[in-house]
């Protein structure tokens, strides 16, 4: 037995280890990279100013997406905007979360698409956009409709948009950084190489760094991915009080095979549950979890009836 | 060496800072979602004119319900005025007393049960009571934050220089029947068919 505040902020303190993990992975790759990219344009720090480089590459990237997240992700979508005779449900029960939690009425978005399957996005509370699909309005109940809504509303007062834009630009700086280095070194380096013996090992160092790391970075953000999900679970039913909704709306959520044919490997973290579907048992399982952008479905009901 | 001190010292008294207006907010924060119970009850209050007026044809040998829901109106009107949370809290407690008898009033009836018109004037009953169990539900959960915090290491601190008070939130007896179990309750209630 959980109670609700100790999931809340279990969730929190492991969120917490994961980032402070990964901020200290990305330094040191980057520290490794630009060293061994030093050895190669023939002075020490010059790499640092390619990871620099890599960085703003990135973060521009990043800003855009993250900036423009909602308008972006609901052109894709192709969703249209909630009515509130039309969604009465849907429309009232956000409403009445949003009271609840003390944020401000997200914009409402419905996707014409009988999978069921609901997503929030944009920058900040006052930016924010829930959508769901007309599967998901029909298929729950009110109280299943209100657990789902609160884990979405979660995500929304969590800052996750941010966060996870933040975990983007790193491991894109990563993969470009590890690009260029890769790059570099194929083309066989045409500075002059000091036979000193630690820039042959940042030289080594910096192929491994350079093949793993963006793996690695990728691995620790969809850790980072799945722990929220977690949190926003927690935090659903610290604002419903009622697990039982979130936990039967997630068992028919699971129980549609039904592919979300709007959803694409880009936006597919962003739902309530991983649009593809989880396939696959035994011991390819746990690899394969690992790839995962949400929890298994079984893990995160378990999870939920701890706390009821 | 200096440095560092200067920085730890910077530090301190960021966390000072916003310990502090974590308090002050929070103080803010709960004095206007006690507003927000006052406003959700006024909109279930101004529901119910619409809703008698289409049922009241229907449900003449029902006038004891009508009577209780304006006395329930009434009592929500002055306590919204009076800006009082307990007040607001009980007015909203006489009313949804009364709203489970007209629901069944309703059910019972098969000319409303069918009609669209009531059928979306209970939907809407249903949502604003919900409205107004998570205004509530908005106060509870603000106050508890307040006050753990006030009470726990180290924000205690900062709470006892300023002299934080507890604050009430909803005010719930804290002795009473509602704590208590009896023997009755305790039992799977048997349903008859």
């Amino acid at each position: 037995m959980v109670n609700v505040y100790e999931a809340q902020a279990a969730n929190k303190r492991k969120s917490a280890l994961i980032m402070a993990l990964f901020i200290l992975f990305v330094s040191a790759a980057v520290y490794v990279i630009s060293q061994a990219m030093g050895v190669y344009f023939g002075y020490e720090p010059g790499g640092l100013g390619v990871a620099g480089i890599a960085f703003i590459i990135s973060g521009i990237i990043t800003f855009v997406s993250y900036y423009a997240s909602d308008k972006i992700v609901l052109s894709i979508s192709g969703a249209r905007p909630a009515d509130r005779k039309k969604d009465f449900n849907f429309y009232t029960v956000v409403e009445n979360l949003s009271i609840a939690s003390g944020i401000p009425k997200p914009k409402l978005y419905v996707i014409e698409d009988t999978a069921p399957n609901a997503f929030a996005t944009g920058r900040d509370p006052d930016h924010a956009v829930v959508c769901a699909t007309t599967g998901l309005l029909q298929k729950l109940d009110r109280t299943e409709l209100e657990g789902v809504i609160a884990h979405e509303l979660s995500h929304i007062k969590n800052y996750d948009t941010r966060l996870m834009s933040i975990v983007a630009v790193l491991v894109g700086m990563i993969a470009l950084l590890a690009d260029m280095f890769l790059r570099i070194s194929f083309r066989g380096g045409r500075g002059e190489r000091r036979g000193n013996q630690a820039s042959a090992i940042f030289l080594l160092l910096g192929i491994v760094f350079a093949i793993l790391s963006p793996i690695i970075a990728r691995l620790i953000q969809l850790a980072v991915s799945r722990r929220r999900e977690f949190l926003a679970d927690a935090s659903s039913v610290a604002i419903t009080r009622q697990p039982s909704g979130l936990i039967s709306a997630l068992e028919i959520i699971a129980k549609d095979h039904e592919p979300l044919e709007a959803a694409n490997k880009a936006t597919a973290h962003l739902y309530i549950v991983n649009p593809f579907k989880e396939k696959g048992h035994g011991a390819v399982d746990w690899f394969a979890s690992l790839f995962n952008t949400h929890p298994p479905v079984t893990e995160r009901i378990a999870a939920l009836r701890k706390m009821a | 060496m200096p440095y560092i001190l200067i920085g730890i010292g910077v530090i301190l008294l960021l966390w000072f800072i916003s310990t502090y207006n974590f308090f002050v907010s929070s103080k803010a924060r709960i004095k206007g979602a006690v507003q927000e119970i006052g406003n959700q009850l006024k909109r279930q209050a101004e529901l119910i004119p619409n809703l008698e007026a289409s049922v009241k044809g229907y449900l003449k040998h029902e006038s004891g319900i009508f009577e209780k829901l304006t006395e329930a109106r009434r009592a929500i009107a002055s306590a919204v005025e009076s800006g009082n949370a307990q007040k607001m809290a009980d007015a909203g407690a006489k009313l949804a007393a009364v709203l489970p008898s007209l629901t069944i009033a309703v059910e019972d009836n098969p000319e409303l049960k069918g009609s669209d018109v009531v059928g979306k004037l209970m939907d809407e009953l249903r949502d604003t009571a919900d409205k107004v169990m998570y205004a509530r539900r908005l106060v509870i959960d603000l106050t508890a934050d307040y006050n753990v915090r006030r009470v726990a290491m180290p924000s205690s601190l900062v709470a006892n220089m300023f002299k934080f008070d507890e604050l009430a939130g909803l005010i719930t007896p804290s002795e009473g029947k509602h704590l208590k179990v009896s023997e009755e309750e305790t039992k799977t209630p048997k349903v008859k068919i």
